[in-house]
């Protein structure tokens, strides 16, 4: 999957899902966003959709110091890297 | 006038005592032992701390006579639901442990780090207000187990309000619980809780024992979302919530 498909689908579930007004890339998530680490939580569970596996403890631990869209695909990016055969 | 104050003087000390000593000669090896031996320590901790509770508001009803305590029978039967209340005296959340056997609750992040308290929070499962730094594993931890929580019948409650409200107006409200309800579809009941600042007033020390009041708990709305067809947003949670607070009965 490709960087924009990502992102489309992305701000798709912040939109949807997270009620999101707007949201841009560099936006700090948790300041501009209201969105915290219940969140977060939630939103690894659709990650785990997206990639068609389940998260291991550490990946999600370190999920929860994302604070940008961006970093979100950066994030999904390199485990799908990392788990790619 | 004096009488009164020196009888809520006796309350409190007595009270205080409970939470001390009772706790040092009673309860304290009865944790050591769940911490030790327990099968399911989690789950025997809120146990223990819903009996030291229990225990603090009999000594509470037996000396402070004038104050009646209404709790609807609906409300100790809950079980797997989100329970969301008002928040007006420091009495709230032990009367809330006192009544759920089976609870987790959110707390503020530096309860955490106080010496014995700390340990018993961390080993009872309640949540961290929040899940920056050193309480992101903890709020991961406490989320992964959250439906089998609710499925062994647990309650998670809370106290959206934050602080104590000093003037019943509604104030605003934490949206953490409500995700969480959503996350593990499970249903909320709003309560509402009256009249327990007349008996531990905010910003004092000594309880008011001498005090002819009424205190209150009773269900104001169930909130049941149809999870599996139309899940609601947090957004329309808060504002039902929010509703139901604001014709809070009188």
């Amino acid at each position: 999957m490709n960087r924009d498909v990502l992102q489309k689908k992305i701000l798709t579930i912040l939109t949807e899902d997270f009620e999101f007004e707007q949201p841009g890339l560099n936006d700090n998530l948790r300041d501009d966003h209201g969105f915290d680490s219940i969140d977060a939580i939630e939103l690894l569970g659709k990650i785990e959709l997206i990639l068609g596996f389940s998260l291991t403890w550490e990946e999600k631990e370190k999920a929860m110091g994302i604070r940008t869209i961006n970093d979100i695909l950066d994030y999904i990016e390199v485990i799908a890297a990392s788990r790619k055969p | 006038m004096k009488v009164d104050r020196f009888l809520d003087f006796l309350v409190t000390i007595l009270c205080w005592a409970w939470f001390i000593l009772g706790f040092f000669l009673f309860f304290s090896w009865l944790y050591l032992g769940v911490a030790l031996f327990a099968k399911n320590k989690e789950a025997s901790f809120q146990r223990l701390n819903s009996r030291f509770y229990r225990v603090f508001f009999y000594l509470l009803r037996v000396t402070a006579l004038r104050h009646k305590w209404e709790i609807d029978q609906e409300v100790a039967a809950i079980r797997s639901a989100v329970i969301v209340c008002n928040h007006l005296s420091y009495l709230d959340p032990l009367l809330l442990i006192a009544l759920f056997a089976r609870h987790r609750t959110i707390v503020k992040t530096r309860f955490f780090s106080m010496p014995v308290f700390g340990w018993i929070i961390r080993k009872s499962g309640y949540f961290p207000a929040s899940g920056e730094g050193r309480f992101t594993k903890m709020m991961l931890a406490q989320m992964q187990t959250m439906e089998s929580f609710f499925q062994d019948g647990g309650n998670l409650f809370v106290f959206p309000e934050g602080a104590r409200s000093r003037d019943g107006r509604v104030g605003d409200l934490h949206k953490g619980a409500l995700k969480i309800a959503r996350l593990c579809k499970a249903p909320i009941y709003v309560l509402q809780l009256a009249q327990t600042d007349k008996l531990f007033p905010p910003g004092r020390f000594l309880f008011q024992s001498r005090l002819k009041n009424s205190i209150t708990l009773k269900i104001i709305d169930r909130i049941e979302p149809d999870y599996q067809e139309d899940t609601p947003s947090t957004a329309m949670l808060e504002q039902r919530l929010r509703d139901a607070f604001s014709v809070r009965v009188p």
